[in-house]
């Protein structure tokens, strides 16, 4: 486990999300996983294509239980919330402070990451809130002898074919603030905490990338797949 | 965003791996699964879908009772052909491609066969702003409200509304800030022509 985290040290942020802590001494990946109740082959896969967006999955990854997804998606959620955009927030406000842009160009910056970070919050709520709850249910559900009527009538409300067709871009947005530093602003005296924002923001993005890519390739057809099961179950029935 | 499944059905490790990383290229597209011979694809077959089957020429000749049983797998196959003047020879399938073909024919050709499942799609997001959002854009990064642009343009409101919600499903930009730095890195507009929050 240590060599595949010195070699691969992008692979940081992603042993919270297991609530794999360092220490590992001479444990390989297994014996870490399984101390740290870990699926071995889930976070491999996860690992992999984490590391490398052309990777393609060894595991057929619907044999790893919703519930997994789903609580990988969720504490992926919390470490943008409570880490990733609070430490960019605080980098930009620094770097504004020390800056000479004028006021019109600090309220662009400092109002775009504000907006930003609302629109964020209201996308991952809605997630949270509404889909996350309704495929766990959905999962209960299709493995009850007699899933719950009003659950099955519940289904034609295609909630995950809206959710995944709705699935907003939130990468697509932060890359314009990289280029609007990059490009149009006055260039900031302190570039070591320049660099670092821009270091952040792209690092944010491609975890986002990576994000979207769990949710739409793995999470949303196993969906569709289970209210599929279960529509044919209750129709049948 | 849309998906469309892929099956691989290829002998060779080398060659399904690399048809396998050129499909990756493509936005939308999706390996389920990967096979190196006939009998684990049937079997696989007999209980998942799919959407296309890619399958080497080899595997295809070996495979002619998988295709007696289920003759409607042939609209969705494609046959990737060793030999490049080895054309459909008559096969019926959907399309085929060669190994001897370049990274951006292969995927030209994958593109023209997804592209009736993506209409929607791809003109959301490969689509890019038409004149008259781009003006749209424009005055909202000058700090105009819709009434205003409306008036400006001489357009109803709920016709300027209707443009912001186009805007937004294109972009995925809802507020008028995003869509301000949008409008700056797309040269849609100057710094110095955008309006700032305290001036407005």
């Amino acid at each position: 486990m240590c060599q595949a985290v010195l070699k691969h040290h992008q692979l940081l942020p992603l042993l919270p999300r297991f609530n794999i802590k360092l220490g590992f001494g001479e444990k390989n990946v297994e014996e870490v996983c399984r101390l740290n109740r870990v699926n071995t082959d889930f976070f491999l896969e996860i690992a992999n294509a984490y590391l490398d967006e052309d990777y393609i999955p060894q595991t057929d990854l619907s044999l790893f239980p919703i519930g997994s997804v789903v609580a990988y998606l969720t504490s992926t959620h919390d470490y943008y919330l409570h880490i990733a955009l609070p430490k960019i927030e605080s980098k930009i406000s620094r770097l504004l402070e020390g800056s000479n842009l004028s006021e019109k160009e600090r309220g662009l910056v400092a109002g775009f990451f504000d907006d930003y970070k609302k629109e964020f919050l209201d996308h991952i709520s809605r997630e949270e809130d509404s889909v996350l709850p309704y495929i766990l249910e959905l999962e209960k559900q299709s493995m009850k002898e007699e899933p719950d009527s009003g659950f099955l009538r519940s289904l034609q409300n295609d909630t995950i074919k809206e959710f995944a067709q709705e699935h907003d871009r939130l990468e697509n947005s932060l890359e314009n603030l990289s280029k609007l530093i990059i490009k149009y602003l006055p260039p900031f005296e302190d570039f070591d905490l320049c660099h670092q924002v821009l270091t952040d923001l792209s690092d944010l993005v491609r975890d986002l990338v990576d994000h979207a890519h769990m949710e739409d390739k793995i999470l949303v057809p196993r969906v569709i797949e289970l209210e599929q099961q279960l529509t044919r179950k209750f129709n049948a029935g | 965003m849309k998906q469309v499944n892929f099956i691989l059905a290829v002998e060779s490790y080398l060659v399904r791996k690399g048809m396998a990383v050129v499909l990756q290229r493509i936005p939308g597209a999706s390996v389920v699964k990967e096979f190196g011979s006939v009998d684990l694809l049937t079997r696989y077959l007999e209980h998942h879908g799919m959407d296309f089957l890619i399958i080497s020429d080899t595997l295809f000749a070996n495979a002619t009772d998988l295709y007696m049983n289920n003759p409607a797998l042939l609209e969705r196959t494609i046959l990737l052909n060793r030999d490049p003047s080895a054309e459909d020879r008559g096969k019926k399938t959907r399309g085929c491609i060669s190994l001897s073909e370049e990274k951006e024919e292969i995927i030209s050709k994958i593109n023209e066969l997804l592209n009736p499942y993506f209409r929607d799609y791809r003109a959301n997001t490969h689509g890019s702003l038409t004149d008259r959002e781009k003006t749209i854009v424009r005055l909202l990064s000058m700090g105009l409200t819709n009434r205003q642009i409306a008036d400006r343009l001489f357009l109803s409101t709920h016709t300027v509304t209707t443009h912001r919600k186009n805007i937004i499903h294109k972009l995925g930009i809802k507020s008028v800030s995003g869509l301000t730095v949008y409008a700056i890195v797309n040269n849609i507009i100057t710094i110095d022509e955008v309006t700032s929050k305290h001036e407005r």
